[in-house]
């Protein structure tokens, strides 16, 4: 697999690194890359029921109030 | 992952709980009207490292009576509306084109975005939309190139960029570049 390549411009590193990981997820087997995936996203999930936005608070927030 | 013919893609992934949360809402949804999920969850459906705060997801038109049945069955599944509790506003703000959000009890996020499709290209997501089978099951997500096209030349945020990135990189050998530049001049003229 292709090596990561840094840059010193954050929008390009971010953007190497979305290619690296599309070709991990396109090389390995689903079962790998989304046990990876998961420990973030269910990171996320469980701090998203910490979170004490009510319903007009986050519309203002979204601008949609 | 792997198309497994030209509009289903065989999904072996391990769910995660924001999976298990779509899955739950659209197991109601569907129910009552026809769907596709757009934007942000496609792409982390199919593998981006990312997370989200919203589901976006294009519906078809609603009967009162129908839309009375499903925010009934929502209500009696812990949901709520952020928009309002009158469903009558509610379903107002739907047939008026407008965005709902439907997140579960005492909580915001994550939430799922409802709209109906009111627009041509937004009616023209179902007609093309992709089935991805996982251990879930089944889900309709739009088709690639349109999410690709919309990302990229409409959105054009930092994070849609990425989003199309991944989903171009992914499916390099089964995307049709010519689609995604029909969506491209179609978008254009719609802006």
């Amino acid at each position: 697999m292709k090596k990561l390549t840094p840059s010193k411009d954050r929008k390009q590193d971010r953007l190497n690194f979305v290619e690296y990981w599309a070709n991990y997820v396109r090389t390995h087997p689903d079962k790998e890359w989304s046990r990876q995936q998961n420990i973030l996203i269910n990171s996320m999930m469980k701090n998203a029921k910490n979170s004490k936005l009510t319903p007009k608070q986050y519309l203002k927030i979204k601008g949609e109030l | 992952m792997k198309f497994i013919n030209r509009n289903t893609i065989k999904l072996d992934k391990e769910a995660n709980d924001l999976d298990e949360f779509v899955f739950d809402f659209i197991n109601i949804l569907k129910k009552h009207t026809d769907y596709v999920i757009v934007s942000g969850y496609v792409a982390i459906l199919l593998g981006r490292s990312r997370t989200t705060e919203d589901i976006d997801i294009f519906i078809h038109e609603f009967s009162k009576d129908a839309f009375n049945k499903f925010y009934n069955e929502l209500l009696k599944n812990d949901y709520w509306c952020l928009n309002s509790e009158d469903v009558n506003e509610i379903f107002d703000y739907l047939s008026e084109g407008l965005p709902v959000r439907f997140a579960l009890i005492n909580t915001t996020i994550p939430n799922f975005e409802i709209k109906v499709a009111k627009k041509i290209l937004d009616k023209e997501s179902f007609k093309d939309r992709l089935t991805v089978i996982t251990k879930l099951g089944k889900i309709y997500i739009s088709s690639l190139e349109r999410q690709i096209a919309f990302k990229r030349y409409y959105l054009k945020s930092d994070k849609d960029i990425e989003d199309a990135k991944h989903i171009e990189e992914l499916f390099k050998d089964d995307i049709d570049i010519r689609k995604i530049d029909k969506y491209k001049q179609l978008l254009s003229k719609s802006q």
